[in-house]
Order: structure tokens, then C-alpha cells, then sequence
């Protein structure tokens, strides 16, 4: 009837040298012992609570010990779950025992130092944005058994149930269903809108409209979505692209818009167009209807670049993580020699937007005298030498903003105590490479090399 | 447990001590004897027939009419069966009330949680213990949905000295149990128990009387009537609900008189906001004022001062505020009046949440602070008032403080050439730390000109204190400037199980297994005020925003939250009702209603004025909800428990019901019918969600531990993940 053995109790009395118990004080005494066990498991289950766990451990059963004033068991203090072992005693008797490892002494001297447990450390993510649970990796999916706990009372909302994807899934209507009739129209019509080239005034004013109307909240999900469907699947047209671009500066104009929650997956689509391999039409199909310029995927990198600074500008400070992000990106981007030229410039623009001249002396500086090479062969190529003049410009231009930050810093600019003529062409290939150093040299602006060697001199 | 039981009270009214039927097994009469006790009686009749003794020979007569034919007595009354006497009485009881009036079966049917008790305390007391046993394994179930927890506690005692040593079995024993009936019902159950005086009438009056008070209150004339009782049981599904004025804390709904007489009298309480120094008051308008000249209100915005004095005038005069006399605070500080002048602004820019609007719930935004690498060693999550800060206590007896925006947590003490990370351990603790609060503060955005930090530093509004408490029985105030430990508070006599800051900071409040929470001031090292009364641990404590209340919730065996006024010490209101371990209360900003929540996943609303429920909120799995907190306006709690999920719940009591009762009720009957037959179809998809449910967010692994309104109406939610299973 009892939990407890009466016939442990009589193993132990044998133990300790009392032969014969009476049977009656056995069971009284088992009966005893089983309540005493679990006043203890009452006070241990106390501190389980308190520690806002759901399993027992052994410190809660040592603190529950310690306050019914009884000495704690040491020695099982262990953060691991014991392993029992059964052992049979018997016909269905079977005893457990906590397993006890031999451990040598020797071994266990030499043996090297176990890893140090990782530091506790913390991430923040939303859990919920006006009262949708976004679906972000760090979120659950939605399973039935969330959908039960939802609520079905009249408090529930079913917009937003519907939005978490939480409502009844049987019957779960369309997405669009959330969405007032003017909503959905608006969309219709000014999605559209923008990807049409054929009407330059009704895109302007879809644009008007999305930069200043205050009443679209609603849809920012759907246009965000609309984007980053538009860019992955249209990359060679550079009109949608450089569209889809533009409406997202539009959103972001947008001052009633609130649009932090969404940076994250805007983020894809704005790094698609600026270090994208391939944008535009492929130099196979500049046969179909190409009347585009070949190079205006530079024009689209640019704007988009310039999306992207401001992106950045804004959000960096809520979202610790934003531009380490699209710095890495940008950088292993720019690192991949198999990549073309339109990425390398992309990710040259990204980098000295993102991190400023002191992104470029320390992202992009060191990584020159490698990059000379790809340069070079760019250069020699006929068929890429254009897009390798580009880039050469692009790497001046970021090397400016060091020029920029420079004379900021310094008031003026003081060019004595360098090298003259050859020696500081020859310090200038050493740190930029060849093809650039010449440029920056031929240049003869003071500034600039000083700004690039100073970096040298300095560290 | 040391306290001695009263005397027996059982033995005493029943009549023969039933030891006898234990030590008179019927079965050891001589054999064969039976001819000679006829025999031997037909001789004495005789004989005291030829002496003319007729009233002997009557006595003798009617006395051998219950003796069978061998001698041995005929077991007529119930008490001669031993240990089963219990057993039968409560099956008689409960079969009667089961088929009682349904009108009555409501109110009788809490009877039957008391006298299960008693009735099995009673067998165990008499050495029964297998009858015990078996009783208690057969009526166990009728009770697991109210009462798992005190059924876990019981079913473990099984011999008499367990009785005394078990603190819930001593409760039972030494206070009377609480129930309330209406004269109908109370007189239809004493006709019944009298009629059935032989078969367990007499035991079960017995238990009543020794155990059980019986209040006799007038249904009708009361908020908690008959058709409230049958409403709530259509309501839950089961028979009848525990009651306000039920329980072993009898007492009149809200108020603290246990006296079944008195008719509540409750005190009056102060709910309103505390008014502000005049001083500070001065001091805050000007800087209002300053700043509405150099930040002219944006359009359709009132001026800050305006907006000030809007909220003090806009406070119900019905409410009389706390005097500042009553509870002395130290004079202001600048610091003060930058921590005013932010709440003002807060409070007119913040987006605003309306409570249930057109029948949809307001959409709630929730960030969430997982804590990862823990191994479950993180006992209690807290942020700063000011959003800047974060901070766990942890089994390890540590404190760990993170900055929130990644800043170096400085101190002046840092030795030369010291690497300030965005962390610091507070180490002093010798025990799991279970509770942090960190000093009110709020959060002022540095003066920006131009798009630069200003010339004038911001002024110093982050909180400057912590305070901890852990099992090592002592509360500990750190320093957030130096990250040193200030003071130890000694008092407590065993683990302190949570510790809170004041609203107004320098009075703070702890709680402990020692069923006592004090009251303290920073400046003193012991406790201004001890609040004894709760039966068990005080395991939730909250503040009333004005500062002039506090409220403390227990556990197992009491079950309670109660309310304290500061200035004296008193106990000003009880509130009975929960089923589990109180595990968090909040009180809402407004100061008239306030929150609490039980391990078994429920949340009621009380109204403070009245005292009484005003609803209950159930969707919550078991496991424990660890933690409740406001929005600024008091329209919408949000509620975070282990089982992982952040809830979000509408406030408003349901006046609809008595508005318009007919087309409301419709509405509200179709959704409780959908409910149950959700229930019906899968037992095993967990509890109701109750109706008043806006959204429920869940994580993926991680328990939350810590939800919080920041004053901007954001939530914050701290949780540690969990990897394994």
C-alpha cells in the first residue's frame, strides 16, 4: 500500500545490528519514514517554485533540508540528472541505485581542464508587434496547439489573429480578408503603378502618395513582401529593381510610417540590389528589347547605396546588430574575386556608407594591395575594362571620404615630413596596390595621400 | 507545529469512545455459548418476575432485543463499525447532496471538501489508518481540480503524530472551515442529518460542529446568489466555485472580520494617487514650463503644465488620498523633479491603449530578452525603470547586471587601465538569490541641441539601487554606482522569498517562508512593520501604486492575498478565491483594481473598494504565471508563466451581462458552448481559454519570467531558453 518498503526498513535496521523488528513497528515505521520523505518534497518543492523551474534538483531538496533544520546530504550536488541503475535482488525485487562512477585519480589529475561553460548572455527579439507575433526565426511557428490557446472570446481580435496566422485553419480565410476594401484597392492599384514605365505621372504620384499618405500602416507588410518578391524574381529588369527600390525610399520617407519592425526583412532586397551578381540584362540578352544602358546598374547600386545609408542612419541605433550585418555582407562580397565588378563596386558603396571613413581605413584599406590584382586583370580585360574603371573610381571616392574625415579632424593639412616622387609612389603601390596607387599619385592631391598614409605611419 | 491540538473534541460528543469497538473484536465470544446466555436469561426474567421487579425485567427485556442469538450485540449505530463509520457517513452525505434540490446543490456541495477532510483526519487520529486510506482513495478524485495541492499534502499522513506534524492538518484542526449556506439549505441538511441519525447522521453533525462554520446568509441579498452560483457553474462546468467567504479564512467578502455575525464593515481605504510635496510640485511645474518654451507642444497637444494639472484635477474625489504625514519621506532631490517632469511627458506622449474597443482587443507590441547559456540556473529576471538596465539573480547566489544598450557599466572604484564591459556580477549572497528590485527611476532621454549631446549632462535619473533577497535569509541593498553591496538587512528568520522597492523608492517590502512580509526603510537595518497573519509562506508581494498599501499572497493552506495599509500595520482587506500557490499579484496604476495569479494558471481581478472579484481570467497552463504587470491606463494586463507563453488579457469587467442581459448573454452563451465542446472533443488540449483573452504570444523555449509596461505602453518580457526538451 505504501511507497516505502516495509522491507527496506527492516534491511536497514539488520544493518545497523538490530536483528528482529516486530512486524507492526516495521510498517509504522515505513509509513514514518514515506511521510517524512515527503514533507521534505513539500518545503524542496517551494524552492523549485521560487527558482521558477519545473524540475526538482538536488539544491532544492538540501535548502528544504536546511529549513526543516535537518543537516543537508551532501555530495549530490550535481547539475546533471543522476542515473539510476537497477540491479535484481531477487523475484520482482528490484533495487535501484545511483550509478557511481570509478573515477582514476591519476587520470583525473592529467586529464586536461574541461571547457569553460559559455557566459550567460541575452538577445532581444520581438515577440510581438501591435499584437502580431512576427514570423521571425527566434518566434515559434504557429502549431495547433497555439491556435487552441488563442483566444475565441469576443476580447479576441480576430485581425489579428488572422495576421499571426493563428486563426481557425480550416477556414482560414485569405490573407486580404484583414484588409479594408480601400486598403486592398490602394495596394492594387498603386503597386502597379510603380512597376508600370509607361506612365511617368501616375508613378510619380503613387510615389507622392506612399511618401506622405498617413492611413497605410496596414499595408507596409504587403509592400515589403511585394519588394522582395519583385527583386528576387525580375533581377535582370533594372526598371523594377530601381522601382522596387524606390518605393521602399518612398516608405521610408514616409514619416507616419513606423518602419523598424520591418528593417530585417528589407534588409535582403536592398543587398540584392547592390551587390547582386548579375542586375540587368545579361550581356547574351542584350539582343531582346535591351534599350536600357548597359551600365545604369551602377545608377541602380548607387540609389540603392544611398537607400542603404539611410536605412542605417536610422535604425542603427535600435538594432545593435544592423550594420555589423551589412558591413559583413559587403566585405565578403567585396573579398570574392569570382564576383563581378558591379558587386565589388556595390560593396564598396555599402561599405563607406555604412561605416564612414573609418569603415573604409579599416575594412577596405587593408584589402587594396590584394584587390590590385583583380583590378589589374579587369583592367586589361576589353570586355570588363569599364566596369574596372568604375570600381577604380568608386575605391577614389571612398578614399576621399578619408581626405573628408582627415581635414576634419586635423583643421589643416600639413603634407611635410612625407616622401616626395618616388619614393612615396612607391609607398603609395605599396599600401593601395598598383592600379589605384598610380591614380591617387597622379591625382596630386595632398590631402588624399596623406590621409591614406597616415593610417601607414600611424598604426 | 509546536502549537498543542485542542482536546479531542470528536470523542467527547459522540458517546462511547470507539475505542472499545476497536478492542472488542466481536469475534472472540466463547463458542457454543449462545444456548446458555438464552438459557440464562430466560432464568433471570423469571426471577426477577417472581420478585416483582417489572422495571428491571422491562429494561432487560428491551435491552436483549439488540443482542442476536449468540449474545453478541446487533450493530444498530454507525459509530460501532469502527473505522468505516467515516466512510459510510460521507457517502451518505454526498449521495444526498448529489441528489439534493438543484437549487441547493450549489451551496451544499461545498460542504464536502471540509468534511472529506475531517472525516479522514478523524479516522487517522482513531488509528484507522487502512480505513483512512481506503476512504481517502475513494473520494480523493471528487476534490483534485479544487484542491490538488492540500490532497498532495494529505495523502501522506497516515498515523496520528503525522497529524501534529503536518502544518496544513494543524491548520485544519485548529480553525473552523467556512461555509456559507441559505437558512433553506442549511435547515433541509440539519433535517436530513438528524433523520439519518443512526446510518452517519450523528458523525457528520459532529465533524460539523467541531470543524466547520456554517454561515447562514440570505442569497437573494447578496452579490454571490443563487443565480450567480448556478451562472458560475454553467460557467466552469463543475458544481460550484470556491467562494469568496469560504475556506479557513472565513470572513466576510473583502474585509478582515472572521466573525459569522458581524455583517462587513469594510475599512475605508485611501486609493488615490499620494499628492505631491509642494516643494517638488513647484519645482516640476517650472521645469514644465521651461520645457514647453523650448519645445512648443506639437499641434493638438496640451501644453506639459497643462497636461500636469488635467491629471491631478481629473482624480475622483471620491477617493481620499494618503497623507503625506502618515508615511514621512525624505525631502526631494533633483533627481526627483527630472524623474516628474519625464512622467509627465510620458505620459502625454505615449501611445495610448484603449481597453476593448468595438469589441476588439488592442494590439499589444512585446519585445523579448531570452537569456541563453543558463543551464536553469536564473532564478528571477528584472528591468530598471528606466529601461537601461537588466538583471537576474541566480542559484549560484550571484547577481548579474547587464546594460540593456550595451554601455560600460562604469564605477569610480575601477582600478587603472580596467576593461568596463556591459556586465558586472554582484557577489555577496550565500544562497539562491529569488528576488531583485531595482530603485524607481525613468528614463530621460539626454538634452539634445543640434543633433549633439548637450553641454549640460543629463540630469542623473537611472536607478542608483538594487535590492536582492536569497535563501541565506538576508536582503542586501547594492550600489549601482560602485557595483558594491551596501547593506545587509537581517531580520527574516528563514529563505526571503522576494523583495520590492516602493513606487516612491526608500521604503521597500520583503516577504518570506516565515509567513511574515516586513516592511522596511533603506536607512534603517530592522523592519519598520511586520505583517503577520497569513497561515503559510508569503510567496507574492506587490506595492499599491500611492504607495500607502501593500498586498502579500501565500501559499498551500492559506491561499489568501491580503491587503496592508503601511501607516499601521492593519490588515485591511482578504481575499479568498484562488485554488493554488499565489506565485505574482500587480496592482494596476489607477489604484482600484489589482491582479493575482496562481500556479494552477488563473488570474483574478479584484476590485479593492468593494473587495470583491471581478473576474477570472483562465488560459494559462499549470506550471505557475510568474508574473503580471499593467499598462499605463489600467485597460489591459499582460500575464508571462512556464508555459512559455506572454498573454495579454481585457480588463474590463463584463457589464454587459446586466445591461442588457438577453442579447449579450446569447452571445456569451455561444462562446462558452464552443468552449466546452472544444474541451469535450480534446480533453488533452489543456484548459479553457477564458473569452477575456486578447492574444497569447509564445516563445519558443523559454519560460518567461519577467513581463513589464514600460511607461511608453511597450512590454518587456524576460525568459530564459531552455535547451533540453
Amino acid at each position: 500500500m505504501s511507497v516505502w518498503n516495509p522491507e527496506n526498513v527492516t534491511d536497514v535496521a539488520e544493518s545497523i545490528g538490530i536483528a528482529s523488528l516486530n512486524r507492526e513497528v516495521v510498517e509504522h515505521l515505513a509509513r514514518d519514514v514515506e511521510f517524512r520523505i515527503s514533507e521534505v518534497l513539500t518545503e524542496a518543492l517551494k524552492f523549485m517554485r521560487h527558482a521558477k523551474r519545473t524540475t526538482l534538483t538536488t539544491q532544492d531538496v538540501s535548502q528544504a533540508l536546511r529549513l526543516l533544520e535537518v543537516e543537508p546530504l551532501y555530495g549530490y550536488e550535481s547539475t546533471r540528472p543522476l542515473r539510476f541503475g537497477e540491479a535484481s535482488i531477487g523475484p520482482g525485487q528490484p533495487l535501484f541505485y545511483v550509478e557511481d562512477e570509478e573515477a582514476d585519480l591519476e587520470k583525473l589529475i592529467n586529464a586536461p581542464l574541461p571547457k569553460v561553460p559559455r557566459e550567460i548572455s541575452f538577445t532581444a527579439h520581438w515577440l510581438a508587434v501591435e499584437g502580431v507575433q512576427p514570423s521571425i526565426p527566434q518566434n515559434p511557428i504557429p502549431t495547433q496547439q497555439q491556435v487552441d490557446m488563442a483566444a475565441r472570446g469576443p476580447a479576441g481580435n480576430s485581425t489579428l489573429a488572422a495576421l499571426s496566422g493563428n486563426d481557425n485553419p480550416n477556414t482560414r480565410p485569405p490573407v486580404k480578408h484583414v484588409l479594408s476594401k480601400e486598403l486592398q484597392l490602394y495596394f492594387d492599384r498603386v503597386a502597379p503603378a510603380i512597376m508600370d514605365p509607361s506612365n511617368e505621372d501616375y508613378r510619380n504620384a503613387a510615389f507622392a502618395s506612399l511618401k506622405t499618405d498617413t492611413g497605410i500602416h496596414q499595408l507596409v507588410p504587403y509592400f515589403v513582401q511585394y519588394v522582395a518578391d519583385k527583386v528576387t524574381h525580375n533581377l535582370k529588369s533594372i526598371f523594377t529593381l530601381t522601382s522596387s527600390m524606390q518605393l521602399l525610399a518612398a516608405l521610408l520617407e514616409n514619416p507616419s510610417l513606423y518602419m523598424a519592425p520591418y528593417v530585417p526583412s528589407i534588409v535582403p532586397a536592398i543587398l540584392t540590389c547592390l551587390i547582386g551578381k548579375h542586375l540587368g540584362p545579361t550581356s547574351s540578352s542584350t539582343s531582346s528589347q535591351s534599350t536600357n544602358n548597359p551600365d545604369t546598374h551602377f545608377a541602380l547600386r548607387d540609389f540603392t547605396a544611398s537607400l542603404l545609408a539611410q536605412l542605417a542612419r536610422r535604425y542603427a541605433p535600435t538594432s545593435t546588430t544592423l550594420k555589423p550585418r551589412i558591413a559583413r555582407a559587403c566585405l565578403s562580397a567585396l573579398l570574392d574575386k569570382t564576383k563581378t565588378f558591379g558587386t565589388h563596386y556595390g560593396a564598396l558603396l555599402g561599405l563607406t556608407f555604412i561605416a564612414g571613413a573609418a569603415g573604409v581605413r579599416s575594412l577596405i584599406l587593408p584589402n587594396l594591395g590584394a584587390y590590385d590584382a583583380v583590378l589589374k586583370a579587369g583592367l586589361e580585360d576589353e570586355g570588363k575594362k569599364e566596369g574596372a574603371e568604375v570600381v577604380v573610381q568608386a575605391i577614389i571616392r571612398a578614399l576621399g571620404t578619408l581626405e573628408d574625415d582627415a581635414v576634419m579632424v586635423n583643421g589643416e593639412v600639413e603634407v611635410n615630413g612625407h616622401p616626395e616622387g618616388d619614393a612615396l609612389r612607391e609607398q603609395l603601390r605599396e599600401v593601395l596596390g598598383e592600379v589605384v596607387g598610380m591614380r591617387v599619385f597622379e591625382s596630386g592631391r595632398q590631402g588624399l595621400i596623406k590621409a591614406v598614409l597616415e593610417k601607414d605611419l600611424v598604426v | 507545529m509546536a502549537q498543542p491540538l485542542p482536546p479531542p473534541s470528536r470523542t467527547g460528543s459522540v458517546g462511547p469512545p470507539s475505542a472499545g469497538g476497536m478492542g472488542a473484536p466481536p469475534a472472540s465470544a466463547p463458542v457454543g455459548g449462545g444456548n446458555n446466555q438464552q438459557n440464562l436469561n430466560q432464568i433471570v426474567l423469571e426471577y426477577l418476575n417472581k420478585k416483582g421487579y417489572s422495571k428491571t425485567e422491562a429494561m432487560l427485556r428491551k435491552e436483549s432485543l439488540n443482542v442476536d442469538a449468540h449474545g453478541q450485540p446487533i450493530l444498530t449505530r454507525i459509530e460501532d463499525t469502527g473505522g468505516k463509520k467515516w466512510g459510510q457517513s460521507f457517502r451518505l452525505i454526498k449521495n444526498w447532496v448529489e441528489h439534493s434540490l438543484e437549487i441547493y446543490r450549489p451551496e451544499l456541495v461545498r460542504l464536502l471538501w471540509p468534511l472529506f477532510v475531517h472525516a479522514f483526519i478523524d479516522c487517522i487520529i482513531d488509528c484507522y489508518t487502512s480505513d483512512a486510506l481506503a476512504f481517502f482513495q475513494d473520494y480523493k478524485g471528487d476534490f483534485e481540480a479544487e484542491h490538488s495541492q492540500e490532497l498532495r499534502q494529505f495523502e501522506k499522513i497516515t498515523l496520528p503524530e503525522h497529524v501534529q506534524d503536518n502544518e496544513l492538518a494543524v491548520l485544519y484542526r485548529q480553525k473552523k472551515y467556512r461555509v456559507s449556506l441559505s437558512p433553506m439549505a442549511f435547515a433541509v441538511l440539519v433535517e436530513f442529518l438528524e433523520a439519518r441519525d443512526n446510518e452517519g447522521g450523528r458523525v457528520i453533525l459532529n465533524l460539523i460542529n467541531a470543524h466547520i462554520e456554517i454561515a447562514t446568509l440570505n442569497r437573494a441579498a447578496t452579490a454571490r446568489g443563487l443565480q450567480k452560483l448556478m451562472e458560475e457553474k454553467e460557467r466552469s462546468g463543475r458544481l460550484g466555485e470556491l467562494g469568496e467567504d469560504e475556506g479557513i479564512q472565513g470572513h466576510q467578502p473583502g474585509s478582515t472580520n472572521t466573525d459569522v455575525n458581524t455583517i462587513g464593515t469594510l475599512t475605508k481605504l485611501s486609493l488615490a494617487p499620494m499628492p505631491m510635496e509642494a516643494d517638488l510640485m513647484e519645482d516640476v511645474k517650472a521645469d514644465l514650463s521651461h520645457e514647453d518654451s523650448v519645445h512648443p507642444p506639437a499641434n493638438g497637444q496640451s501644453t506639459l503644465v497643462d497636461h500636469l494639472e488635467q491629471t491631478i484635477k481629473q482624480e475622483p474625489t471620491d477617493d481620499a488620498a494618503p497623507s503625506r504625514e502618515s508615511i514621512p519621506f525624505p525631502p526631494s532631490t533633483a533627481r526627483d523633479v527630472a524623474v516628474e517632469v519625464q512622467k509627465v511627458k510620458e505620459n502625454r506622449d505615449r501611445f495610448k491603449i484603449d481597453g476593448r474597443t468595438g469589441g476588439v482587443g488592442p494590439g499589444i507590441s512585446a519585445t523579448m530578452f531570452t537569456f541563453h547559456n543558463t543551464f536553469d540556473s536564473v532564478n528571477c529576471i528584472e528591468f530598471s525603470g528606466d529601461n537601461s538596465l537588466a538583471a537576474i539573480g541566480t542559484a549560484e547566489s550571484y547577481i548579474r547586471v547587464w546594460s540593456l544598450d550595451n554601455r560600460p557599466l562604469l564605477s569610480p572604484q575601477d582600478p587603472p587601465g580596467f576593461q568596463p564591459s556591459s556586465s558586472r556580477r554582484l557577489i555577496g549572497h550565500s544562497g539562491p538569490v529569488y528576488g531583485l528590485s531595482f530603485s524607481p527611476s525613468a528614463a530621460v532621454p539626454e538634452p539634445t541641441t543640434n543633433g549633439h549631446s548637450g553641454d549640460s549632462p543629463a540630469p542623473d535619473s537611472q536607478p542608483r539601487f538594487m535590492l536582492s533577497c536569497s535563501a541565506d535569509n538576508t536582503i542586501r541593498l547594492w550600489s549601482l554606482d560602485t557595483w558594491t553591496n551596501l547593506v545587509v538587512y537581517r531580520s527574516h528568520q528563514s529563505p526571503v522569498w522576494d523583495v520590492r522597492f516602493s513606487p516612491h523608492g526608500h521604503y521597500f517590502l520583503s516577504c518570506s517562508t516565515d509567513r511574515t512580509a516586513r516592511l522596511w526603510s533603506t536607512p534603517q537595518i530592522a523592519p519598520l512593520r511586520i505583517f503577520a497573519g497569513h497561515d503559510s509562506d508569503v510567496e507574492a508581494i506587490a506595492w499599491h501604486p500611492n504607495g500607502a498599501y501593500v498586498f502579500t499572497g501565500s501559499g498551500v493552506g492559506d491561499k489568501t492575498v491580503r491587503a496592508w495599509s503601511v501607516a499601521n500595520g492593519n490588515q485591511v482587506r482578504i481575499f479568498t478565491g484562488h485554488t493554488g500557490n499565489i506565485t505574482a499579484i500587480a496592482c494596476a496604476p489607477n489604484g482600484h483594481i489589482f491582479a493575482s495569479a496562481d500556479d494552477k494558471g488563473e488570474i483574478m481581478l479584484w476590485d479593492l473598494r468593494t473587495g470583491r472579484r471581478t473576474k477570472t481570467l483562465k488560459g494559462h497552463q499549470k506550471g505557475g504565471i510568474w508574473s503580471l504587470d499593467w499598462s499605463v491606463e489600467s485597460t489591459v494586463l499582460v500575464s508571462g508563466g512556464a508555459d512559455k507563453t506572454v498573454r495579454v488579457w481585457d480588463v474590463q469587467p463584463n457589464k454587459e451581462h446586466k445591461v442588457n442581459g438577453e442579447v449579450v448573454n446569447k452571445i456569451d452563451g455561444a462562446t462558452v458552448g464552443g468552449g466546452a465542446a472544444a474541451n469535450k472533443s480534446g480533453k488533452a488540449k489543456g484548459p479553457v481559454v477564458s473569452p477575456d483573452q486578447i492574444s497569447c504570444f509564445a516563445t519558443k523555449k523559454s519560460p518567461v519570467y519577467k513581463v513589464r509596461f514600460t511607461q511608453m505602453n511597450l512590454v518587456m518580457a524576460g525568459g530564459a531558453y531552455l535547451e533540453q526538451a
